[in-house]
């Protein structure tokens, strides 16, 4: 489905969160790594596509009315075979019937498991005076306890992209802390600029979070991505 | 609004200045307070109980702004609120440059009828063209055509800073504060409730005057955010902006919306906002202040390196935690610098790995060709981009009250090596047991030119945010 198509059917559907393979799949349509998620709507399918991918894979609920998957044990990740991907499947599909019995289940995501790397977390929120304000940080504790992450409002250029990793306290750990490998600084700085003009793009998405991203040494790549549209006006 | 920018060139250097509604009860503020005005100032008034008091102060009074016989390039008016929309359709069949309401009773009341009366004036000026500074706002102070918004406030020597403030009383003080500390006005507005004209609008102004070397905004929020970007954005390209925001804490947005009933933004969102501009942060009136002499009396540079220089050992030791924590670096010299420091350093109580621990050396004043020397060789130094200075004013206080020429030979030094060496120079005299001789100092050394902090934390973060400026315009970082 094109990148027009994905937002245009949300709409008809009357909804304005896009589920994770949704929203990766207009990201990834705009540039932006991300780790791909497809949906399986029968068992067979889950395992024709973690072979597809490669093992281990996850799998997470998909669900218009689902926002917090693993709440209602709707993910597992790190599924090593397909025997593993098949119970998985029934487990998360039954597990989301049984905690919300009238919501419609779509099927379920497969995406190959991602190499851990750094935990990063690129976000947009909409400022009601500047408008689109694009968020980046460390993922985890230090995002969610101390609030080290830096803004800066959409369009940013390179010089931002920088300046931004470089705003929050956390960002020796992104330079190689303690004889970890650095993370790829370029492609994060590509990845912030990508999503720039993405939300420069689409006036109509009103929130977007990738947590997390993980940073490599040679690379960068969205594991999870979240897409909110602006609620139609009537 | 069209033609906006040239209207403002008008008002701004006004050759005619009108006062409406000015009362003996308010103790005739804006009349004295335009007593300076290098122009020509009228009053309108129309109460025959208030004319005789006006006229006493040989002000030609009229009855309305349309009997003038003279075009009026800026007004400020004072009228009780339900007068003001008649007074601003007045300004506008005038013609007038651009008027101040000082006026207040409007939106920062949160009720609806001042509300209702501010959308009035608005739209009473918006369509005739009128540019309208405020509501509930001091309007504008020119110190070179002594045009004040207090009779406090010094004429005659414009300063190289324009001021958009968001609060009277901060618009007033900084003329003032600054003043004594040698950093004055260009241009300075008070802008109230900012109904019609808002921070970019002055800021476009500013930015293309060219009596302004540096912009200082204080600011409780905009009505724009992304007009607000834009133009600090292209300000900041042609001069210095240092941006003082208030209402940062969830309590102070709280007293913001009484005050100019401006939105709040979250304190993230708008220093980003500023620095991505490529503006700077300042947090208080005194750290405004101390920006601004960074960035006046500091020749601009990009180097981080400092040449620290101190005259006894714990204050060696503090000054370095200071200018270290600021975010600079304080380098070990050259082999040459050493060379030459070897050569006449006094090292009982005393050191010189920079920081240079240098009482001792310079006889706390009595030896000046040590002092200078000292200078010339940190200036000479390449690891030493910055240099800064302890004045000891603690110890030196008594000497310099019963001698002042002695604080004179001092500046005289310092001047020169200020005037010679290309590396922003900073002075700290702390205040003390004498502290009205130490701020009387500290004024003298500001009327030299030379950037004068309170102390080394203060000079540090103030002289950090203007080589962060420098190197930013370099393209650096």
């Amino acid at each position: 489905m094109t990148n027009a198509g994905i937002i245009d059917r949300a709409r008809q559907q009357g909804r304005t969160v896009l589920s994770e393979v949704e929203a990766k799949q207009l990201l990834a349509e705009a540039g932006i790594a991300v780790v791909e998620a497809r949906l399986a709507k029968e068992r067979d399918e889950a395992v024709a596509l973690a072979k597809e991918f490669g093992y281990p894979v996850a799998l997470k609920i998909v669900s218009p009315q689902i926002t917090h998957k693993s709440d209602v044990g709707g993910v597992q990740l790190n599924l090593g075979t397909a025997e593993e991907v098949t119970a998985a499947f029934d487990a998360i599909v039954a597990a989301a019937k049984r905690a919300a019995p009238d919501a419609p289940i779509e099927g379920v995501s497969v995406q190959r498991m991602a190499e851990p790397g750094i935990e990063v977390i690129v976000g947009m929120t909409m400022d009601a005076q500047f408008g689109p304000v694009l968020m980046f940080g460390l993922g985890g504790v230090l995002v969610e306890v101390l609030k080290d992450v830096a803004f800066r409002v959409v369009p940013i250029t390179a010089r931002d992209a920088r300046q931004m990793m470089r705003d929050i306290q956390g960002f020796p750990i992104l330079q190689g802390y303690r004889g970890q490998e650095p993370a790829d600084l370029e492609a994060l700085e590509a990845l912030l600029l990508k999503l720039s003009a993405f939300i420069e793009e689409h006036a109509e998405v009103t929130e977007l979070d990738l947590n997390p991203v993980f940073a490599y040494p040679n690379s960068a790549v969205a594991v999870d991505a979240r897409i909110v549209l602006a609620a139609p006006t009537a | 609004m069209p033609d906006l920018q040239s209207k403002l060139a008008r008002a701004f250097r006004p050759r005619t200045v009108a006062v409406i509604g000015d009362k003996r009860a308010m103790g005739y503020l804006w009349l004295r307070s335009m007593s300076t005005f290098t122009g020509k100032l009228y009053s309108v008034q129309i109460d025959p109980d208030e004319i005789p008091g006006i006229e006493e102060l040989g002000v030609p009074n009229f009855p309305s702004l349309a009997e003038i016989p003279d075009e009026i390039d800026y007004a400020v008016c004072s009228v009780p609120r339900t007068i003001a929309p008649r007074i601003i359709a007045d300004c506008a069949a005038k013609g007038v440059g651009a008027v101040a309401l000082f006026t207040s009773g409007f939106a920062e009341t949160g009720e609806a009828e001042g509300a209702e009366l501010q959308a009035e004036i608005g739209r009473i000026a918006r369509e005739a063209g009128l540019p309208l500074i405020g509501p509930n706002c001091m309007g504008l102070y020119n110190p070179r055509l002594g045009v004040r918004q207090s009779a406090e406030q010094p004429t005659g020597e414009a300063g190289p800073v324009g001021l958009i403030s968001q609060s009277g009383t901060h618009a007033i003080n900084f003329g003032l504060n600054g003043a004594a500390q040698g950093i004055r006005v260009s241009t300075s507005i008070s802008i109230g409730n900012a109904e019609v004209l808002d921070i970019p609008d002055y800021l476009d102004y500013l930015a293309a005057d060219p009596e302004t070397q540096v912009i200082a905004i204080y600011a409780e929020g905009v009505k724009d955010g992304r007009r607000f970007f834009e133009s600090l954005r292209r300000a900041s390209k042609a001069k210095p902006v240092v941006v003082w925001k208030g209402g940062v804490t969830e309590a102070g947005a709280r007293a913001i919306a009484s005050h100019t009933a401006a939105l709040a933004t979250p304190n993230a969102v708008w220093n980003a906002v500023v620095k991505q501009a490529g503006a700077i942060t300042a947090e208080s009136m005194d750290d405004l202040i101390d920006v601004l002499k960074a960035l006046l009396f500091c020749k601009p540079g990009t180097g981080r390196g400092m040449g620290l220089m101190a005259m006894t050992g714990g204050q060696s030791v503090v000054i370095t935690d200071a200018f270290v924590r600021a975010g600079l670096e304080v380098p070990l010299l050259t082999a040459a610098s050493y060379e030459k420091l070897a050569s006449f350093f006094n090292i009982i109580g005393g050191s010189y790995r920079n920081p240079l621990d240098m009482g001792g050396t310079i006889g706390f004043g009595g030896q000046p060709q040590h002092l200078e020397r000292l200078l010339q060789i940190l200036d000479e130094d390449e690891h030493v981009d910055a240099i800064a200075i302890e004045l000891a004013s603690g110890f030196m206080a008594r000497r310099w009250q019963a001698d002042p020429a002695s604080l004179d030979s001092l500046l005289d030094l310092l001047q020169a090596h200020r005037e010679r060496s290309a590396k922003p120079f900073v002075t700290v005299l702390h205040p003390g047991h004498l502290e009205d001789v130490a701020s009387q100092a500290r004024a003298r050394v500001g009327e030299r030119g030379l950037a004068a902090f309170a102390s080394f934390e203060r000079a540090a973060a103030a002289l950090r945010r203007a080589i962060d400026y420098w190197r930013q315009q370099e393209g650096l970082d």
